[in-house]
């Protein structure tokens, strides 16, 4: 009998759907109660559940850390970006107008991306902050 | 129409929270953990149920209706799997599962 | 009607579990508690009306802030040590002129949710009025956090960035161990699962037979 049969098999059911339901979360945020820190909030609670009942090491195989740097700074930098990219079209720093034809169509595009920086950044956060926890030995 | 739904969405509510009581006279009252956690894990998702059900009744045939549908499927996989997981825990961390011990006889290994 | 005794319940029962956080010694019980706090306080911002918020408590609250402090349990003790008998007098009287002076000083403040409080006065009202045709999306959260006030938003992001490469910092990071060295230490893969619900003891135990002594 497998080590943790029926979690397992409930999860995977489950993670596959939660982590579809952190993308919806994410991309639906200007239609409904969302945005880029629930969804990845919620994304890195899929990858959670699945290192709690799957080894820390098969996730650090999925996810290695030296990777979840490099993105958690990628969410901050589109940011950024975002912000000097409407600098360098002329307009004020974080000025979504700048970045499309017209004045909605730019805040669209802007809160898009923002919120698709924020997202990646918290998700890496989240994980990075639960693989140093976790990944040592139990202290007492 | 209306009025055989409402009366149909306060059965189910009341049935609900009926079920939500007892769970909560069964966490308070019962002596050991996992008689807890047997009344909190089955009326947990018997509370839910109608509640969600009354709530899908409310809705009449639109999108709230789906998502309250998938919301009670979500209840149905995961309410169930977390008594699960708790028990699981709780046995492999030593609390011991027979409510009284006799103790004249011998200690059986439980499955 | 109803909402008053709504809000007057579930600010009763974080009283409660505030005070029970405080008694508690077992502190995985408190982390639990602390849980079940979050969970409230989501319930109090909905009957306000506040989706966003709810949603981000609950999520935050009540499930990642958990996963952490759980985590962190696995490294420290489980109990807290009893303190030092006597009653504190010093910091019993600091707390209790600190507090009077919070209750004093809110007296002052506009009932909740009163239109005519001066946070609404000046650019709220701009916001729920020009959001829909300058930015053009349903959700005015979303577009006061992203839009009108990305700069702080901004700020956010890069505090979470610091807060994790802070913790990385202080604690680092454990390298995976290659493929051979783990098939060959005596335990599979399978042997570091469920840190925390097998409280950091990874083989199996004989189910049946107590090793410490359990709650009951």
């Amino acid at each position: 009998m497998l080590h943790h049969t029926v979690l397992r098999v409930v999860s995977k059911l489950l993670i596959p759907v939660i982590m579809l339901f952190a993308l919806y979360v994410q991309f639906h945020g200007d239609y409904s109660p969302g945005g880029g820190f629930q969804a990845g909030v919620i994304f890195a609670a899929a990858i959670i559940l699945y290192a709690l009942l799957f080894g820390l090491d098969n996730t650090l195989e999925v996810l290695p850390p030296d990777l979840l740097q490099w993105t958690a700074a990628l969410g901050v930098l589109i940011f950024a970006g975002v912000g000097i990219d409407t600098v360098l079209m002329g307009g004020n720093f974080l000025d979504y107008n700048r970045l499309a034809a017209d004045g909605p169509a730019g805040q669209h595009l802007g809160i898009f991306l923002v919120e698709l920086g924020v997202g990646i950044t918290v998700t890496s956060v989240m994980l990075l902050l639960y693989y140093a926890f976790a990944g040592r030995n139990p202290g007492k | 129409m209306e009025a055989v739904l409402d009366i149909l969405s306060w059965i189910l509510i009341v049935i609900g929270g009926t079920f939500g009581i007892i769970g909560g006279l069964g966490i308070v009252r019962l002596p050991t953990f996992f008689t807890r956690i047997h009344a909190a894990g089955m009326t947990e998702t018997m509370c839910a149920a109608p509640i969600v059900l009354a709530m899908m009744l409310q809705a009449g045939w639109s999108l709230v209706t789906f998502k309250l549908a998938a919301i009670l499927l979500f209840l149905f996989l995961t309410s169930p799997t977390s008594s699960h997981a708790l028990a699981k825990a709780a046995l492999h961390g030593g609390v011991d599962p027979m409510a009284t011990r006799d103790p004249e006889e011998p200690e059986e290994a439980e499955g | 009607m109803i909402e008053p005794v709504i809000d007057i319940l579930l600010l009763a029962f974080m009283i409660v579990i505030a005070l029970a956080v405080v008694r508690m010694r077992d502190l995985f019980g408190v982390a639990m508690l602390f849980s079940l706090f979050s969970l409230l306080s989501a319930g109090v911002f909905t009957v306000m009306d506040a989706a966003d918020v709810a949603f981000t408590e609950a999520a935050v609250g009540a499930g990642i802030s958990t996963i952490l402090m759980l985590a962190t349990l696995t490294r420290t003790a489980r109990r807290e040590r009893p303190r030092a008998k006597g009653v504190p007098i010093l910091p019993l009287t600091v707390v209790f002129i600190t507090g009077a002076l919070l209750v004093f000083g809110t007296s002052d403040l506009p009932r909740l949710g009163d239109p005519d409080a001066p946070i609404h006065q000046h650019v709220a009202d701009r916001y729920l009025q020009r959001s829909g045709e300058e930015i053009g999306i349903p959700n005015v959260v979303t577009s006061v956090l992203a839009s009108y006030r990305g700069y702080d938003t901004l700020g956010e992001t890069a505090v979470i960035f610091t807060a994790g490469i802070a913790v990385i910092a202080l604690l680092g990071l454990r390298r995976r161990r290659p493929r051979q060295e783990r098939k060959t230490d005596g335990r599979d893969a399978l042997g570091e699962t469920t840190v925390m619900p097998t409280a950091g003891m990874a083989d199996e135990r004989v189910p049946g037979r107590p090793e410490k002594g359990g709650d009951g």
